[in-house]
């Protein structure tokens, strides 16, 4: 039986990981205090996968981002998604060289179809996630700046027929508040596409993350609140939603 | 204990270094030389992406006389993963029909069920039908993580163990030196590493 997914996403700015609510990001603190703190190392065997995003404003330092990534996944043994501000061809190939299995493409999904076929020709639709950021009905580029004309519907069938891997959905409205997930929407968006689908954007508990996983149309749940699932909370949760029968995968 | 990890410029090697490095294995080799393939004790061939385009760049490199010299004639044990384990097999229909390996008899075809999410991507069960030397010490239905659009079927009988995603696949074959695995063990979590453990100790 196919299983889904529990994701932990690490939004890193400029040097810090960061804590992110509706999209306004607080600095947590550097990769030295992330592995010292929490031993992530450790905390990673709580995990299916992890996503690492780039959310740095101003001066993508796409070297400066792969150096994080490169330190933070040595022997971590779970599929590991990078992104954020990808340009070109060569900003895949440094984070596939240093520990990327996929990468998460959100503005250029829009903005450059061409790089994303050029993604998809090289290295595969199973290495290409599409992240949407919406709020209600719209859709936003540039970490939540940018407002399209196009609907989220109408945007969900032309990312359908990109031919990308997987869509990561991002409820700005639920972003940091822990309210739980907005899986009304998630369940329209699911039906739409012949994809994978992971949620994103207001889980504050393990009962969320539960919620989103006994739903029939996600197949995984991520969450990016470091204050609520770092530290022991993520082996808890996921122990919890293993007892509550949740359909996520075992290891011996 | 040598391992080289054939490169023929297509997938994530560095999970799979950081893997065997975790499991002590004293000299691991990145490389398409036939000098660092003659001189392995044993072979990972490795890879995600396109199969035309990966038998394009292994018979640039002449990556498929080495494999032939040190697999077939000179037995050396090998373990392909995920496109590595496909590229083993007689062909694939991934965009055009495209001649593999040849060493196994598997043929490689897309998941064709209009109503399955694909990619497959994801940590499934997989169900051990034969006795097996990779999955020694685990459990059967252990979860091992798979991301594939294409999957290998056999007449041949191969199958050392199978997984559920529509319909059956082949999960893994062990033939003699010669194995390989759909799946992902160095994105597998302890079973993954169990399960490379078993290829470096015992296969």
């Amino acid at each position: 039986m196919l299983r889904k997914r529990l994701i932990f996403t690490l939004i890193y700015n400029n040097g810090f990981f960061t804590q992110s609510r509706n999209f306004r990001l607080q600095k947590v603190g550097d990769i030295g205090w992330l592995e010292k703190n929490y031993g992530f190392k450790d905390l990673a065997f709580s995990l299916d996968e992890l996503i690492v995003l780039n959310a740095s404003r101003e001066d993508k330092d796409i070297m400066g981002f792969a150096e994080i990534l490169s330190r933070l996944v040595e022997d971590v043994f779970i599929p590991i998604c990078a992104g954020g501000g990808l340009r070109c061809m060569k900003d895949a190939e440094i984070l596939f060289a240093n520990g990327a299995d996929k990468i998460i493409l959100n503005t250029a999904i829009y903005e450059n179809k061409n790089l994303v076929v050029d993604f998809i020709k090289r290295y595969g639709s199973q290495s290409i996630v599409a992240s949407v950021d919406y709020k209600k009905n719209d859709v936003f580029l540039r970490n939540g700046t940018k407002k399209i004309d196009i609907k989220l519907p109408d945007y969900m069938d032309y990312i359908d027929s990109l031919g990308v891997g997987e869509v990561y959905l991002n409820s700005m409205d639920n972003d940091g508040t822990g309210f739980g997930y907005d899986i009304e929407t998630s369940k329209k968006v699911a039906n739409n596409i012949s994809m994978p689908l992971i949620i994103a954007g207001g889980a504050g508990n393990e009962n969320h993350l539960l919620k989103g996983l006994m739903t029939e149309q996600i197949d995984a749940v991520a969450t990016a609140n470091l204050f609520n699932f770092i530290g022991n909370g993520l082996p808890r949760a996921r122990q919890s939603i293993i007892s509550n029968n949740g359909n996520i995968a075992l290891w011996q | 204990m040598k391992i080289t990890i054939i490169d023929y410029g297509m997938g994530n090697i560095k999970s799979i270094i950081g893997a065997l490095k975790y499991l002590e294995v004293k000299d691991i080799t990145v490389s398409s030389n036939l000098s660092e393939i003659a001189s392995a004790d044993k072979l990972i061939l490795p890879g995600v992406g396109s199969f035309p385009m990966a038998m394009t760049n292994i018979i640039k490199l002449n990556i498929d006389k080495y494999l032939e010299e040190a697999v077939i004639i000179n037995k050396k044990p090998i373990l392909g993963i995920c496109l590595g384990m496909q590229l083993m097999g007689v062909s694939s229909s991934e965009n055009v029909f495209c001649n593999g390996l040849g060493f196994i008899q598997g043929i490689n075809r897309e998941f064709n069920n209009s109503n399955l999410k694909v990619p497959h991507i994801g940590f499934n069960q997989i169900d051990i039908v034969k006795n097996s030397i990779l999955f020694q010490d685990l459990d059967n239905f252990s979860d091992f993580y798979f991301v594939h659009s294409y999957q290998m079927t056999s007449d041949d009988n191969i199958n050392q163990s199978i997984c559920h995603y529509g319909h059956d696949f082949i999960a893994s074959y062990e033939k003699g030196n010669i194995a390989g695995v759909q799946f992902h063990p160095e994105l597998s979590q302890t079973n993954g590493l169990k399960l490379l453990n078993n290829f470096i100790k015992y296969f």
